[in-house]
């Protein structure tokens, strides 16, 4: 029976330790795989973009490739189409190449008038210029439709805008139907003269319609002969290139136009070979005939002034020849430009990030990039299409856009910004990351400002000059204070803690200045006093017990003074002085309730690591420097403190990652504004608070998303490092004084 | 070296050499020990002693970096061979250990714990096997009234002795014990003593000690090493009067270690 | 011995004491904040009816009392509730501006289903389908006719349930067939057919109960009592929604502590109210406490087989070493990290795996791939893991090496020695890791703010429904209330009280997981102490 149990006992064993080293070994890599689980969700983001040339077909249908003036695809690659000069846009199944529907244009004025020459902007609409001069604007639509089955298939449509009739002699021209629903049209004319034709529609209070027309010459001279004309969607600005490399801007009001901007695009003086807007209509795209790209929006002439003027103002990887065509997607930011080499790219300018260039085996004659930006479709001069799926998911990322100066549209100059999410899709992303990482230094240094030298002078105290008998209380006191949740920390700052001392925040640094005089007042009086029954059988190690009067009376007499010199010196508001005498704005979170808030959430951890390691100095050392005649001063402060620094400042480091990471105080009690402000009276937003603020508004998958990820990665990163900095540390003294 | 002729023996160590990673801690080591005798390591610090006597139960098993070389015979079998359960040897081979180390649990669970991991459930034959356990280390009149109460009220020696129990409660054929008293008061000590030359009736004992007057007293036979190497084993009057090596007789008269 | 304090350094050392005065200041004027401000909520306080020079009134609790810098009153804040006539609960009214001040004994409080409370004076009833004595005084009558709406009101909420039931009901047919319809494949077509035959009388049965149970409610609601404010506005009011009427100025002590308890009672077993700001935290302690549990049963058992296994199994090298640092390090990586994991790895990555293969056919709408509670705790598991190792591992490496050569040395294998010395001697420590990482899981909330806590859960996580167990439903908890309720109400003045209860609530429970971890481990720490071994 022994022998059986015996064998029984082994073979468990067996199990045991088989099961023990493998589901020890998993738990150990599964906790710590979690980084790379973070950071394999991050990892999109710095993945190249990639296109696919998913089909390529010559169609039957296509008679004369050259005769065709745009190419173009609905969101999903499912239906193209093609203009041609005939003016007929053929649509067709992108998947194949099946002929779906021919749709043939009226034809504006003359019988037999072909396309001269197409623009699309917007949203698909084409502006055609036909061959007797008169303009038309040609808008495409494309919207999915369900089948009683649940299937999807994409419907089309061609809506005429508008038409304009021909101006006498006009060389060129294009037109933009607003979005108020009035037009705009610009014609070249000959003697390199511009004419404008207007049809403002304006809607007045009562929401009548009323509809004005203009039309007028403009009467600055052009430096060089005009290139591309380019009218933004509110028909309210024109722009034009030469071919001496100028961008000219007008403005077009009611009182007639008025030259904005006469600036030189190129130094070298190139010719501007192409225009266009990007989505909003905030910025323009140039492109040059010496293959350079550059955007450009209007910002304030010098600081303050209300005057805008055009400015270059991001720097896209240029062209190794001209510019032909630039096509701005009307989904993101995303550029698709076409050189004259044949090659096409794809940029997104905020960031200044060249995406990915295509080069098709036979030069295109035609370029369109999908409604969505999701693909390219292209036509070559042997009659082929092909259409490209591009795979751009996080566009918006780069390096650059996180960590340095960005000049956005709209902002007065460059600067550091976080703002994610904002009212309209045509917004650019905002995702610096200096201001989370600002505001997380700032928490953190203005906590352990206050927490550090309290929790460590505190420590001092405890483990070398009370009496031990207290330390079996003061201990686990301090450790309850660790265990309060930081919900609760932060709910109290907030509500409780912040409105209390928002009138009161000159008693605060008044008792940074007070404590100490305080102390010593009651030191002397206690010195004098002691001696006498029965004061005299107070022990040395219960100081703190005396100084808890000194230090109740302090604030007392803090709030007490503060509010007399508030009235006083202050004029009765500390806020209102401090905001008109040095424009300093007092948030009512602001940096001093963080430091308490979040200096009390690390106190416990400074304390309690620094207290181990100086417990951990061995007695000996102490009593070898008590023989030779040192004070407890001078013995805790000499010889235990310098023993024990390294776990002291394993200990800080310990709480510096404590304070880097704490979510719900800074969430509570920040005011969570991004700004870049080392002042101690405003508040910040951290990266941990970033992180839950944003992640419940973030699409899974999203590069907001992706971002947010990366910030955790960033986090777990530092503490990680910083922790294990601190755990080697006091690895290298527990192994020091460990065994003594 | 003249090694004493045993009859019998119950261990038969032959050309024995461990290393510890690179370093040898025990070389060429070669000797027989009596059976239902009590043999004694001697040695200075260091000598390896204590592993030789951790070699017989293959405790030193425990060590990732031991290696061991030659070959160790008990009743004619070799232990280290890998049809040998280590487990298995240990229940033959007890062992008792220089700081005593009695279980955080009764008196009762001590002297039964090998008894229980063994399988053994039936009640009086833990009882039974408890008795006679503490009896037989010279306990069980201590502390018969309190089987139940924990082990770490006991003094160091009632400890020492609990431990011994302990181990002859699997009813092992050998007892290592690695230097037994040296946590001890001499009074407690001289109970060890006492103990042991009972219990070499029953079972083979085999001491390491570093008190020459201690192995001089219980030991039948004495082995001298010196750097890992047993540089002369004898019957334990012949090492302590006419040691043939120079250097036993420099141990012995204590002009080193 | 003859040089003076100041040379020997006293003064920094007094300097030392400060900052540990400071710092237990701190400690107990939070835990004081919160108690003062918690407990003092249920307790009846006495209603004031001011008369203003002006002619006007104001009647409520008084809340707050400023004084001017001379110590002179200044001015009073009320609490004037009757939020449906005035828009505000709380009102600051300038001590010089009252005429009188007084506490009149019939003034009535009344603790509403909506608009917070009211403040007034009974002024008649209108009892049209409840019998109540006429001959007793108004008060008592109102008591009366509100014990008996009490009694049909439970009536009809049986009729609900078994309204519920039939709503549950026609869930689960509704699933079915959107499962057949998925499924697809011949047979199909009838499945749903015959489905849907039993759906239609269920739906009957549930159209008619939930009329009958409605037309019911608005009867009994038709009892109304009628209240006028001190100015003699009034407010007709259906007996149902009054929760709690009482006339404070008129309890006794005693009276007043039985109000008291009632109240805790409420606290702790009932609903809440009005967006939280009101009612009970049972759901929030409930969720709480199921949070908790669920996480000790994933964390516990993983953190003692890693610790055994990097105390007693793995080979001690840099490796190991490298590996102990880091676990240890782990217990310090921002709990909105291991969230953000939560969320990326359980909620979409396992939960919505678990979806595709299981739940199918209630895509797009996630069952698992969405925040929920058993995500919750598998993120804060992961959180609390490290915590367990550290103790466990420091627990058995305290235990000397003797205790497991020993038992070697008997014939013991190396699991009988872990099963039958190591562990039961490490178990205190064990259970202190255990209570150290409830208590922090208990106040942890930015993890669960992502991975599937929500304000107001409309369905316990565990409920007689099969399969009694519902992990993927999301939650309600204590730290999240007080950051919900604090910050995200649309009346915070109003909710602090709520707050600051729900916030005693919750440090009760931490504090007191951590002082019995604290204990277990001084015990711990004496058995040890001076055994040599």
């Amino acid at each position: 029976m022994q022998a059986r149990s015996a064998t029984r006992a082994k073979r468990i064993d067996r199990i045991a330790t088989w099961t023990i080293t493998a589901s020890g070994l998993v738990i150990v890599g599964s906790v710590v795989g979690i980084l790379l689980l973070i950071v394999n969700v991050a990892l999109p983001l710095l993945f190249p973009p990639d296109s696919v040339r998913v089909q390529r077909f010559s169609p039957a249908w296509l008679g004369d490739p050259g005769a065709v003036l745009a190419i173009g695809s609905d969101g999903y690659l499912e239906t193209g189409y093609v203009l041609d000069t005939g003016g007929v846009f053929t649509f067709f199944d992108s998947r194949c190449g099946a002929l779906l529907e021919r749709v043939r244009l009226e034809r504006p004025g003359v019988a037999g008038a072909t396309v001269a020459g197409v623009e699309v902007s917007g949203r698909l609409d084409h502006s055609l210029r036909w061959s007797d001069g008169s303009l038309t604007v040609e808008r495409v639509r494309f919207f999915p439709q369900f089948d009683p089955e649940g299937q999807r298939h994409i419907a089309h449509a061609v809506e005429r805008l508008t038409v304009l009739p021909p101006a006498e002699g006009a060389v060129r021209g294009t037109a933009r139907v607003t979005e108020a629903g009035g037009t705009a049209a610009v014609f070249l004319l000959p003697g390199n003269r511009l004419r404008v034709v207007q049809q403002i529609v304006e809607e007045d209070l009562f929401g009548e319609l009323t509809r004005e027309s203009a039309s007028y010459e403009i009467e600055d001279e052009l430096p060089g002969a005009a290139g591309p004309l380019l009218l933004d969607g509110s028909g309210r600005w024109l722009f034009a290139g030469t071919d001496a490399g100028y961008l000219l801007r007008w403005a077009l009001t009611e009182e007639g136009p008025r030259l904005a901007d006469r600036v030189r695009a190129s130094h070298e003086g190139s010719a501007v070979t192409a225009l266009a807007m990007l989505i909003g209509d905030g910025s323009v795209v140039v492109g040059l005939e010496d293959g350079s790209l550059s955007v450009w929006f209007p910002v304030p002439a010098e600081p303050g002034s209300f005057v805008r003027v055009l400015k270059s103002i991001h720097t896209l990887a240029p062209h190794p020849a001209a510019v032909r065509r630039i096509v701005a997607s009307q989904a993101d930011r995303i550029l698709l430009t076409v050189g004259e080499e044949a090659e096409l790219r794809m940029h997104y300018p905020t960031g200044e990030r060249h995406l990915l260039t295509l080069s098709p085996e036979a030069p295109l004659l035609r370029a369109g990039l999908s409604l969505r930006a999701n693909g390219v479709i292209g036509l070559d001069a042997e009659g082929r299409i092909t259409v490209w799926a591009i795979d751009a998911p996080h566009p918006e990322f780069s390096w650059k856009a996180m960590f340095s100066r960005i000049w956005y549209e709209g902002f007065e100059q460059p600067g550091f910004v976080w703002q994610s999410s904002a009212a309209t899709d045509d917004a650019e992303p905002k995702l610096s990351l200096i201001p989370l990482v600002f505001g997380t230094l700032k928490a953190t240094f203005y906590a352990l400002l206050f927490a550090a030298p309290v929790a460590l002078f505190a420590a001092i105290y405890t483990s070398s000059l009370m009496d031990p008998r207290l330390r079996l209380i003061v201990k686990p006191t301090v450790e309850v204070m660790g265990a309060v949740p930081t919900v609760v920390i932060g709910f109290l700052a907030a509500l409780w803690f912040a409105p209390l001392i928002e009138d009161k925040i000159i008693a605060i640094f008044l008792f940074l200045l007070l404590a100490p005089v305080v102390l010593i007042a009651f030191f002397v009086l206690w010195e004098r006093v002691r001696g006498w029954p029965p004061l005299n059988r107070v022990k040395p190690g219960y100081e703190f017990l005396l100084v808890m009067p000194a230090v109740l009376l302090t604030v007392v007499l803090s709030v007490a003074i503060g509010g007399v010199l508030q009235d006083v010196i202050f004029g009765g508001d500390f806020r209102q002085w401090l905001f008109q005498s040095f424009g300093t704005q007092v948030d009512q979170r602001n940096s001093i309730v963080i430091a308490f808030a979040l200096g009390f959430a690390v106190i416990p951890i400074i304390f309690t690591i620094s207290e181990d390691a100086l417990i951990r100095v061995p007695g000996h050392l102490r009593a070898a420097s008590l023989a030779l005649g040192a004070t407890r001063w001078q013995t805790a402060w000499r010889v235990v403190l310098p023993s024990a620094s390294p776990g002291v400042f394993a200990a800080v480091m310990i709480g510096f990652g404590r304070a880097v990471g704490e979510t719900m105080i800074v969430l509570m009690a920040t005011g969570n504004t991004p700004i870049i402000d080392g002042s101690i009276f405003n508040g910040m937003r951290t990266l941990s608070a970033n992180i839950a603020v944003e992640i419940p508004e973030a699409p899974a998958g999203g590069t907001l998303f992706r971002v947010l990820f990366l910030t955790a990665v960033l986090l777990f990163s530092a503490t990680f490092l910083v922790n294990t900095a601190a755990e080697v540390v006091r690895e290298r003294m527990r192994k020091k004084f460990g065994r003594i | 070296m003249n090694a004493p002729q045993i009859a019998d023996p119950i261990f038969q160590i032959e050309g024995l050499s461990l290393f510890y990673g690179e370093a040898a801690a025990l070389k060429e080591i070669g000797l027989h020990i009596p059976r239902r005798q009590v043999t004694a390591f001697i040695g200075p610090s260091g000598c390896g002693k204590s592993t030789l006597l951790r070699t017989l139960n293959r405790m030193n098993d425990l060590i990732d970096t031991v290696r061991i070389e030659g070959s160790i015979r008990m009743d004619g079998e070799e232990i280290y061979s890998p049809e040998v359960d280590a487990i298995e040897l240990r229940r033959r081979v007890g062992m008792v250990f220089q700081a005593y180390n009695p279980f955080p649990k009764s008196i009762y669970e001590n002297v039964v714990f090998g008894l229980r991991i063994a399988g053994v459930r039936n009640k009086s034959a833990l009882d039974e096997a408890a008795e006679r356990a503490l009896t037989a280390a010279a306990l069980w009149e201590e502390v018969k009234d309190r089987l139940r109460e924990s082990a770490l009220g006991l003094s160091g020696g009632q400890m020492q002795r609990l431990c011994i129990a302990r181990a002859i409660a699997v009813n092992p054929e050998v007892i290592l014990m690695d230097e037994p008293c040296s946590a001890l008061d001499p009074t407690a000590t001289a109970r060890i003593e006492d103990l042991i030359f009972e219990l070499k009736k029953d079972f083979t004992v085999i001491i390491v000690t570093h008190n020459l007057q201690q192995a001089a007293r219980v030991a039948d036979y004495t082995a001298f090493l010196y750097l890992g190497s047993l540089i002369e084993y004898d019957v334990t009057s012949i090492i302590f009067s006419r040691p043939r090596e120079k250097r036993t007789e420099d141990y012995i008269t204590g002009r080193f270690g | 011995m003859g040089r003076k304090p100041i040379q020997r350094g006293e003064q920094l050392v007094w300097l030392t004491g400060a900052a540990l005065t400071v710092t237990l200041l701190a400690t107990v004027t939070l835990i004081g904040v919160v108690m003062v401000n918690g407990l003092g909520y249920f307790w009846p306080s006495t209603l004031a009816v001011a008369r203003l020079v002006d002619g006007g009134t104001a009647m409520g609790e008084i809340t707050q009392r400023d004084y001017t810098d001379e110590g002179d009153l200044w001015r009073i804040q009320f609490k004037v509730g009757n939020r449906d006539l005035y828009g505000a609960d709380f009102r600051w009214i300038d001590a010089a501006a009252i005429e009188t001040l007084n506490y009149p004994e019939d003034a009535a409080a009344l603790e509403r289903e909506e608009y917070g409370n009211f403040y007034g004076f009974l002024e008649r009833l209108d009892l049209a389908t409840v019998q109540v004595d006429a001959g007793l005084p108004p008060w008592e009558r109102l008591q009366a006719a509100r014990d008996a709406v009490e009694e049909r009101f439970e009536a009809i909420e049986s009729l609900n349930e078994s309204v519920s039931a039939d709503s549950h009901e026609m869930e689960r047919i509704r699933l079915a067939i959107l499962e057949l319809r998925y499924e697809g494949g011949a047979g199909a077509e009838d499945g749903i057919a015959r489905l849907e035959e039993q759906l239609a009388p269920v739906r009957a049965d549930f159209d008619a109960r939930n009329a009958e149970a409605a037309a019911r409610l608005a009867e009994l609601r038709s009892n109304t009592a009628t209240f006028a404010d001190a100015a003699g506005r009034t407010k007709e009011m259906p007996i149902l929604s009054l929760v709690r009427t009482y006339r404070p100025n008129a309890m006794s002590v005693p009276a007043k502590a039985l109000f008291y308890l009632g109240k805790v009672w409420e606290l702790l077993s009932a609903n809440p109210r009005e967006s939280n700001t009101e009612g009970g935290l049972f759901p929030a302690i409930f969720g709480t406490v199921m949070l908790v549990m669920l996480m000790s049963l994933f964390c516990i058992p993983l953190g003692v087989v890693a610790a055994v296994y990097l105390q007693e199994y793995a080979r001690e090298g840099l490796l190991v070493r490298m590996v102990r640092i880091a676990v240890f390090n782990l217990a310090g990586v921002p709990s909105i990290v291991y969230g953000i994991f939560g969320l990326g790895f359980f909620v979409y990555g396992v939960g919505g795996t678990i979806d595709e293969l299981f739940f199918p056919e209630r895509l797009p709408n996630p069952t698992f791939g969405t925040g929920g509670i058993l995500w919750a705790s598998l993120t804060l598991a992961l959180l609390t893991v490290p915590v367990v190792i550290v103790v466990t591992e420091e627990a058995l490496a305290a235990i000397p090496g003797g205790i497991r050569e020993a038992s070697l040395s008997l014939g013991a294998t190396r699991f009988q020695t872990l099963w039958r010395l190591l562990l039961p001697i490490a178990a205190p420590g064990i259970i202190t890791g255990f209570v150290l990482s409830t208590a922090r899981a208990a106040g942890e909330v930015a993890p669960l703010m992502i991975t599937g806590v929500v304000k107001l859960a409309p369905a316990l996580p565990l409920d007689g429904e099969f399969p009694f167990f519902h992990l993927d439903r999301k939650f309600m908890h204590l730290g999240f209330h007080i950051y919900d309720v604090g910050f995200q109400s649309p009346n915070v003045e109003a909710a602090k009280p709520m707050v600051f209860i729900t916030t005693l609530l919750l440090l009760a429970i931490v504090i007191g997981l951590s002082i019995v971890a604290i204990v277990l481990r001084n015990s711990m720490q004496k058995r040890y102490a001076g055994k040599a071994f």
